[in-house]
């Protein structure tokens, strides 16, 4: 590409093929799809969107189809219905954060959006004609153009929006407001047209992967866009290899261990320190049910009808049991299987700050956002690192905040601030950015295509438009 | 025919040369070094300190950890006959796109490679496009706005150099804020210069603080406008300067302070060696 067309600003149209902007018909419905590899959050915007009245409005599906135990086969929302979570089996249609198999996806989103009539239930997230409805799709950040056409296509063709604008995920949230999070004074200027922050840092970290985008004034930086293939799914599946080795074997038990994972995981802030405390030599020297870090974890039971939970480790328990009746303890506790869970706990989140711990040579998130600062302007750098926002599930982990924060102080200049600052909903955060960059009909129209300039320039076109490269 | 080499792995108990058996004359292979294949083994993990066979095994359990179930199973859709004749029926034929993505059984894998080849080959898709010239226009002119507001930097006398950062830090993220530390945010607009309190010491070079230029919109323009990298281009590489790797005890988790004799797996203890030498070595490496 000549330098010729790349000095041209983005988003603003040179070439002849662009339609005279008065023609253009945009729906004004907007439809927000945050395409999860775990879960779908989709739903509409309001026209006044207040943050806390709009995460109700957003409807979180599943986005897989799971074979359960009995063969049956469930897709979606449906997932709510499921008890016995025992070996099943899951189908995603998102692989590596982007959508690869359209045929599972489609089943999902017909299921979900498309299907049936408008009921009470999913008045939320069903589209009725998507002729009259704008799609918002967010997409994770560095995806193969192959993939994207895939996308545009099948938005476009088989369901036929009359407007689409794919945006990167991690560059909405700027959209949500995010200075009183900061402790920032709020500009001056808040009534008037929702616009984003000027300088955002986005970790997002997610269930494929974890992401650090750089986010200027609402659009992403591309050369400092880092990414490390680690999510909660390599957590999930790394504490079911460690359980499956040391104690009972787990390795079908993809869901359940993904609720262990969530209800005792947490990031050390000690990790060496913690380490001793459960070392087993040293456990031995404590007396009685420790207060420390060592739980039980008791799994859930599907036949009586019981969910998994957590306990303070009894070490006990063992050698009670074992006596069988003669101890007094109640046929439940004897029935039921405990997982003890001692390092466990936070070696496995670990792996998102040291991915060396298995042998990966990556560097961790911390080393990741200064990796991106590096090919970007030093002007930019403070900036940057006193805007650090975090999203998606991992950032719900207990120490995850503070661990991220301590460690990014340490290697980040000392000259410069570092804040880093979760959402209160960092899961639907992103979703909600879209709903505010609805609100901003202007900057929505500059981003998106509609259905009829689809149809005359094609998927190619489409691409290229949403790359900024027309 | 056959050629002598040396051996550059110290080690191990091999012989410092070997006969390497040349398959007639190959242009492409005339400078690359022919090797055996064990030797390609314990050697293709360079660049580290592990052996390759080592490096396969990690990359392996990362493939493993990766995956969503642990057998491979089929999970068809269900068929639905009555939606694609009742709520379809509105909607316009699928077309031959539609089509041929829904029947595309191709896995990320596959379109990565393909993506892979495709740059190789100087057509990679968007990413392919991606035009040389950006990235040196851009060293130039981040220079030079280095160089133009080097000056102003200097004239400001600022007490604390961390309270600049912090200055510049938030002034760049909420414009409302500057007006709270003006006077330490020197170089953006010549009107907020009087109200600086002149002192002797602006000119120690011990207190005056370098604060980087905020880049150019017309920098940003072009920093925005660049195309994504591609996929392999934007992981993460591995940290400039890392402490050395933690090993960990392969049965509980602790430290692993034994290397097993014969697989190299570590343990913590002699207890964790037992167990491990009695179930798991399997001398693999």
């Amino acid at each position: 590409m000549g330098t010729a067309k790349a000095r041209a600003p983005p988003r603003t149209p040179a070439t002849p093929t662009q339609p005279v902007e008065t023609s253009r018909y945009l729906p004004d419905k907007t439809f927000i799809i945050d395409n999860g590899a775990y879960m779908i959050k989709a739903g509409y915007a309001s026209h006044a969107p207040a943050s806390d009245e709009a995460v109700s409005v957003c409807s979180s599906i599943p986005n897989a189809l799971v074979k359960t135990r009995d063969n049956k086969i469930v897709i979606g929302a449906q997932l709510a219905t499921v008890n016995d979570w025992n070996e099943a089996m899951f189908r995603r249609p998102v692989e590596k954060g982007y959508v690869v198999n359209w045929e599972a996806e489609r089943e999902i989103w017909d299921q979900s959006f498309f299907d049936g009539k408008v009921t009470a239930q999913n008045r939320n997230h069903h589209i009725a004609d998507p002729e009259d409805t704008t799609l918002v799709l967010t997409e994770a950040p560095n995806a193969l153009p192959i993939l994207q056409r895939h996308t545009d296509e099948m938005v476009m063709e088989e369901w036929g929006f009359g407007g689409y604008a794919r945006c990167l995920g991690p560059t909405l949230n700027a959209w949500n407001e995010i200075h009183s999070l900061f402790g920032d004074p709020l500009s001056s200027t808040s009534d008037a047209s929702i616009l984003p922050a000027d300088c955002l840092m986005v970790v997002d970290s997610g269930y494929s992967h974890t992401t650090v985008t750089p986010v200027y004034k609402g659009q992403a930086l591309q050369r400092g866009i880092r990414r490390l293939d680690l999510g909660g799914k390599h957590l999930t599946n790394y504490l079911k290899e460690i359980v499956s080795m040391r104690q009972y074997n787990m390795v079908d038990e993809s869901y359940i261990m993904n609720e262990v994972k969530e209800a005792v995981c947490y990031v050390s802030n000690n990790f060496a320190g913690d380490l001793e405390q459960t070392w087993k030599g040293n456990r031995k020297r404590q007396s009685g049910p420790e207060e420390g870090i060592v739980l039980d974890y008791v799994l859930p039971d599907p036949n009586a009808n019981k969910k998994g939970f957590i306990r303070p480790h009894d070490p006990l328990l063992h050698a009670k049991k074992k006596k069988g009746a003669a101890s007094r303890l109640s046929a439940d506790v004897l029935s039921e299987d405990v997982l003890v869970l001692g390092n466990e706990r936070f070696t496995v989140p670990e792996l998102l700050f040291t991915p060396g711990d298995i042998g990966m040579k990556s560097a961790g998130i911390h080393d990741m956002i200064l990796q991106s600062l590096s090919v970007l302007p030093t002007g930019l750098h403070s900036a940057f690192l006193a805007n650090v926002l975090v999203v998606g599930g991992n950032s719900l982990i207990p120490g995850f905040m503070e661990r991220l924060e301590t460690e990014l102080r340490q290697i980040a200049s000392s000259e410069c601030v570092v804040r880093v600052r979760r959402v209160k909903d960092p899961v639907h955060s992103t979703w909600l950015g879209g709903t505010r960059l609805a609100a901003n009909r202007e900057e929505l129209s500059k981003i998106s295509i509609t259905r009829q300039e689809y149809q005359e320039y094609g998927s190619g076109w489409a691409v290229r438009r949403f790359a900024g490269l027309i | 025919m056959f050629r002598v080499e040396l051996v550059s792995d110290t080690s191990t108990a091999t012989p410092g040369w070997s006969y390497a058996p040349t398959r007639g004359f190959d242009p492409t292979q005339a400078m690359a070094p022919s090797l055996g294949r064990k030797r390609g083994i314990r050697d293709a993990g360079k660049g580290g300190d592990i052996s390759s066979r080592q490096a396969n095994a990690i990359a392996r359990h990362i493939a493993e950890l990766d995956r969503e179930n642990q057998r491979d199973v089929s999970i068809p859709a269900p068929v639905k006959q009555a939606r694609e004749a009742g709520a379809r029926g509105t909607r316009a034929k699928t077309t031959s796109n539609v089509r041929r993505i829904l029947q595309s059984q191709k896995t990320f894998r596959n379109h990565l490679d393909d993506e892979e080849a495709a740059i190789a080959s100087g057509s990679g898709g968007i990413a392919g496009m991606q035009g040389a010239g950006a990235a040196s226009i851009i060293a130039a002119k981040g220079g030079k706005a280095a160089a133009r507001t080097a000056t102003p930097a200097s004239t400001a006398g600022v007490k604390r150099p961390s309270a600049a950062m912090v200055g510049t830090a938030t002034g760049a993220s909420t414009p409302a804020q500057e007006t709270t530390d003006a006077e330490t945010d020197a170089d953006d607009e010549p009107s907020r210069k009087p109200k600086l309190i002149k002192s002797e010491y602006d000119d120690d070079p011990l207190l005056r603080s370098y604060a980087p230029p905020v880049p150019s919109d017309r920098l940003m323009q072009r920093l925005l406008a660049e195309a994504p990298l591609s996929y392999n281009a934007s992981r993460a590489k591995p940290p400039a300067s890392a402490p050395p790797g933690r090993h960990f005890c392969c049965m509980c988790g602790y430290w692993g302070k034994i290397r097993c004799k014969s697989c190299h797996l570590r343990t913590c203890s002699l207890d964790c060696y037992k167990v491990h030498e009695d179930s798991r070595c399997g001398a693999f490496f």
